[in-house]
């Protein structure tokens, strides 16, 4: 299966539904994100960013409304069909990164490359140069900077085939030149697979180019 | 190891799951050396009859000085029969028939003979089991099947044999003896020769029995056609260990012929075996819930890297199986233990029990109970960590 499109039709978080909202291009409205585009999601703290993410991933249901992959309802998707997606079609990012403290970037890494088998290891090496953290690959993740473990989510987060990314504020913690650098990273990746961009921020955006923007 | 495994064996406690292997082996070990034990002795209350089933007993009016010279009052009178008859535990009810002759009967062994007067009663065939093909009468052959009350051949053997100067003699060795048999009326005009065999010895059948067409036909042959009521009856009963049976038979001045097995030293034996049983079972029980809150524990700990590695899109097999290699493992290691454990012990009886004439051989029923709860356990507590898993999964 290859996800083509991801359709919000009045998509709601449900602890919104007692509360007057403003206008959004997400909320109670229809839209679709197409396979091959990028978004930029920008939204105040609170906005429900990081829930459409989650929606979209799988990892939450609390909502209202109907979510589909091309035509097919996410409801009724079976868990072991989720985790194929989330191996095949869905990169994720979350904006807590979810990386294993104990383990080294390089093994945090790899962790999710041994489930894919989609980069090889040399590659990996050119994205820890090119992000400035090569010389911290065997450190523990735990002792590293905020901002040094988003670069090591950004690039565990494309070790894996995908249709569409979502990276929930991934350069909150970066520096103007590396967030240039990580994005070219993820549009080289993107292109060549021909996939969507979805990245949220609050403030400082993931610089992508020619990028449709969106108010949460 | 793996990575993953690496993450998910983390806060692991080593001394919990060493208490479910103790604790798991102990109740294991109680169950498996339990009924081990109890097969191992229980041959020496019980002795399996091969010829007359559990269900079947042999009853008798309890001879009392009163009417010990008058046989018709040991004798079951029509009425009594019915009244037995519509009782609710009684299957069946089927006559002793006794020979309405004499017999003489006599061995040529090594040159010496012997002979005696000996009796034949008969039962209906239905009830004798194992019967088989040797238990048929043909005239023509003049072969007769005999069945004898194994206590005559430890009369025979250990009361007789010494002080006669005889020798003692195997079952087998028993069977294989031509006995001379020699039938005359009671008037003494006719007479007929046949040969007997011992086709087996009973131990609930204080007779000599012999198949019930062969004594319909001596009867007609040799008998002086008087009628005569059965003195024993054979009963085939729903429910041997019932209460109302004894309590019917003892209301009715009747006793039970050859009975070993509602003794009560194999009541006690069945108490202490079920006491016994019931402490494994309890244990064993207590140890899966110790294997089955600590699996539980762990994984709660290990709670958000269960959620993070199913967020990457890991396997929910590959995610549970590093919880699965431990419950497999420890319940592998448990049962393991207990079965060497109950063969050693068994090790330590086995001689006794031996020399106390026990048929010793029941070494397989506790493995396979231990077995069979290992492989429930190990699935309750594989199905356990499958759903927690499940649960972590959004």
């Amino acid at each position: 299966m290859q996800i083509d499109t991801i359709r919000f039709t009045g998509m709601l978080p449900r602890v919104f539904i007692s509360e007057s909202i403003p206008v959004s291009d997400v909320w109670r409205s229809d839209l679709t994100f197409r396979r091959g585009e990028y978004y930029r999601v920008e939204a105040a703290s609170g906005g429900g960013k990081s829930s459409m993410c989650a929606y979209i991933f799988g990892s939450r249901i609390d909502y209202e409304g109907t979510l589909r992959f091309n035509d097919t309802d996410v409801a009724t998707l079976p868990i072991d069909k989720w985790q194929e997606l989330r191996r095949r079609n869905l990169a994720y990012l979350p904006q807590e990164l979810s990386l294993f403290p104990e383990l080294t970037a390089m093994q945090n890494i790899v962790l999710k490359n041994s489930l894919t088998n989609h980069v090889e290891i040399g590659r990996i090496e050119e994205w820890l140069h090119e992000l400035g953290i090569d010389s911290r690959r065997d450190y523990p993740v735990g002792r590293m900077s905020i901002g040094q473990q988003q670069r090591v989510g950004i690039i565990r987060s494309l070790c894996q085939p995908f249709d569409f990314i979502l990276l929930d504020e991934p350069v909150s913690h970066l520096d103007e030149e590396n967030n240039r650098k990580a994005a070219r990273m993820i549009m080289d990746e993107a292109s060549r697979q021909g996939a969507g961009i979805i990245a949220t921020s609050v403030g400082n955006h993931l610089l992508i180019e020619e990028s449709i923007t969106l108010k949460l | 190891m793996k990575l993953i495994t690496r993450l998910l064996r983390k806060n692991t406690s080593s001394s919990r799951i060493a208490g479910f292997i103790l604790s798991n082996f102990l109740g294991l070990l109680i169950i498996v050396g339990g009924l081990q034990f109890y097969e191992d002795a229980r041959s020496l209350w019980t002795s399996d009859d091969s010829f007359i089933n559990n269900d079947i007993l042999v009853v008798n009016k309890v001879v009392s000085t009163a009417n010990a010279w008058d046989s018709s009052a040991s004798a079951f009178t029509k009425e009594e029969i019915e009244q037995l008859k519509e009782q609710p535990w009684v299957r069946e009810v089927g006559d002793f028939t006794s020979a309405d002759y004499r017999i003489w009967a006599s061995v040529a062994q090594g040159g010496r003979g012997m002979s005696t007067m000996l009796f034949f009663e008969a039962v209906p065939d239905r009830f004798v089991d194992a019967a088989g093909s040797d238990w048929t009468f043909d005239e023509r052959s003049g072969d007769v099947p005999i069945i004898i009350s194994k206590d005559y051949l430890a009369l025979y053997n250990f009361g007789f044999a010494g002080s006669a100067g005889l020798p003692q003699m195997s079952e087998n060795i028993l069977s294989g003896i031509p006995l001379k048999l020699t039938l005359t009326s009671d008037d003494g005009r006719r007479m007929s020769d046949f040969t007997g065999h011992v086709v087996g010895l009973s131990n609930r059948l204080n007779t000599i029995l012999v198949p019930e067409s062969f004594m319909k036909w001596s009867n007609q042959q040799l008998g002086s056609g008087a009628e005569s009521a059965p003195s024993r009856l054979i009963i085939d009963v729903s429910s041997p260990g019932d209460v109302a049976i004894k309590e019917y038979l003892e209301s009715n001045n009747l006793e039970v012929a050859g009975d070993k097995s509602n003794s009560s030293a194999s009541y006690l034996l069945n108490v202490v075996a079920a006491i016994v049983l019931a402490i494994g079972i309890v244990i064993t029980v207590l140890s899966f819930f110790i294997l089955l809150l600590s699996m539980s524990l762990l994984m709660e700990k290990n709670r958000d890297k269960l959620h993070s590695l199913l967020m990457l899109g890991c396997p929910l097999s590959e995610v549970s199986a590093p919880y699965v290699r431990i419950v497999v493992w420890a319940t592998a290691l448990a049962y393991v233990l207990a079965a060497v454990g109950g063969m050693v012990l068994r090790q330590y009886y086995i001689g006794a029990l031996r020399g106390l004439g026990a048929a010793t051989g029941g070494w397989w029923l506790g493995l396979t109970v231990g077995f069979v709860l290992s492989v429930i356990m190990m699935a309750v507590n594989v199905a356990a960590v499958r759903s927690k898993v499940i649960k972590s999964w959004r």
